[in-house]
């Protein structure tokens, strides 16, 4: 057991953490984060994936001590204000909302998570770069269809937002 | 934890996160064969998860500053630290340039996410048949060294893999770089590998072509049997035969009759000599079109 002090979606948590416990353990069971999702254990499904110290984990194969000090984001703290509980819909979570890109849900947390993170990175990712950023996820209902025409609206959204105040910086 | 049970969890240990290599070195004489070094973790903690491993103790090397070094030397090599994560590999653009076959194994290695914690390293002391960066690494030829109680020693990369998850390395040693050999501008190689999307590699092949007056080959395989495996008969064709489809062909064909496949779940030993017949001329393709 060792004391253990992790910042999750911008709030400070301590914790005794054994040596033996995953991150996901300690961010589900523990800390009550409940969008992180307990699968297939071991690495392959994606859906534990989190932000720790701004790089995308899963979380099934990080310790929780190896969080200790550090940072973690989940899907609740990708909100305009960077917390968990505040604001409403992001624009990704309402176009995942309006394609029909989730079905059961289970994977959603992980994939507006994941393409959170690949739009940050890289505003107008082409197909086969968003292919790769969520080829470590699986969702189980099949809905990758879906998934890619929602990342595809966020794009379009944002070139006409950056056109128009293109647009706007012109005139 | 949640379910309690093996699989879900991981056996107890205790956690070691030494800042120095003097320190993890001190840990490892210590606790010798109840430890196991961690890089990534990828690979150790499915290991335990699965009771395949239960170390008493695990020493995590991630905090050690200079085991995190890729450093290109013209004239040298490449030296790359145990901590260097395959992402990072990928990224290098030393590797994309003079070693494209490790650049092509790591960067279609698994998903993004494992490629930001997997060690380069670490897939090399694994020694799990199926991981694409050994035949890579044995292809482009170079030294493992190795840090112990003894002394410093290098072992050549071509007989580092003894066995299936088994490392020419002692209890209480550490891996704390691999060394790739300089390479000359006249040498070609390329990675092909056959497997469904992020999968395990059915099979796979790492070539490397020194041109040249004497034609210097290397052809290793990967993902066909318990080792990555070289095909000496076909790298014999290639070095010596006039560059032309006819000695690609005949290279492939020795390559697949001399290469030892297994049979498993992924796929059976005909298939694997198919694909190894398929890959080889694919490979080398590449290597003389360039």
């Amino acid at each position: 057991m060792r004391e253990s002090q992790v910042k999750v979606n911008g709030q400070i948590r301590m914790r005794e953490v054994k040596d033996n416990e995953l991150l996901l353990d300690l961010l589900r069971d523990r800390l009550e984060v409940k969008s992180v999702k307990a699968a297939c254990w071991r690495g392959e499904c994606g859906l534990c994936t989190v932000l720790l110290n701004g790089e995308l984990v899963k979380s099934c194969l990080v310790l929780a001590v190896e969080a200790s000090g550090g940072e973690v984001v989940t899907v609740e703290g990708t909100g305009e204000d960077g917390s968990s509980g505040g604001g409403g819909l992001t624009e990704i979570q309402r176009a995942f909302m309006e394609h029909g890109a989730s079905q059961c849900g289970f994977c959603t947390p992980a994939f507006v998570l994941t393409t959170h993170e690949l739009l940050r990175r890289n505003p107008s990712p082409t197909e086969s770069e968003l292919r790769e950023a969520v080829s470590g996820l699986i969702c189980r209902c099949g809905t990758y269809n879906q998934i890619r025409e929602a990342v595809a609206a966020v794009k379009a959204h944002d070139r006409r937002s950056v056109s128009k105040k293109l647009v706007e910086s012109t005139r | 934890m949640s379910f309690g049970s093996p699989y879900f969890t991981l056996p107890e240990f205790t956690y070691h996160h030494p800042n120095n290599l003097e320190e993890a070195m001190r840990l490892l004489e210590t606790h010798g064969e109840e430890a196991k070094v961690m890089g990534g973790g990828v690979g150790l903690l499915a290991f335990m998860k699965e009771r395949l491993m239960s170390p008493a103790h695990v020493i995590d090397i991630k905090g050690i500053r200079e085991l995190k070094e890729l450093k290109y030397t013209s004239g040298i090599g490449l030296s790359i630290g145990a901590c260097v994560t395959l992402a990072e590999v990928a990224q290098s653009d030393a590797v994309k340039h003079h070693y494209t076959a490790l650049h092509e194994a790591v960067s279609g290695a698994a998903d993004p996410m494992i490629r930001g914690r997997a060690t380069l390293v670490g897939n090399l002391c694994e020694a799990i048949p199926w991981v694409d960066s050994p035949p890579a690494l044995i292809a482009l030829g170079g030294a493992v060294r190795v840090n112990g109680p003894r002394g410093g020693r290098e072992v050549d990369l071509g007989n580092c893999i003894r066995g299936p998850v088994d490392i020419d390395l002692q209890p209480d040693e550490l891996v704390t770089h691999l060394v790739l050999s300089e390479s000359p501008p006249s040498r070609r190689s390329t990675f092909q590998k056959f497997s469904a999307g992020s999968e395990f590699s059915v099979a796979s092949v790492a070539a490397s072509v020194l041109l040249g007056r004497r034609r210097e080959v290397k052809l290793v395989y990967g993902g066909v049997s318990s080792t990555p495996l070289r095909s000496l008969e076909a790298e014999k064709v290639v070095a010596e035969g006039e560059v032309s489809e006819a000695m690609i062909q005949k290279a492939a064909q020795v390559a697949s009759r001399s290469v030892e496949c297994v049979s498993d779940v992924l796929a059976s030993a005909d298939y694997r000599r198919h694909l190894v017949q398929v890959l080889t001329t694919k490979a080398l393709k590449r290597v003389f079109e360039r």
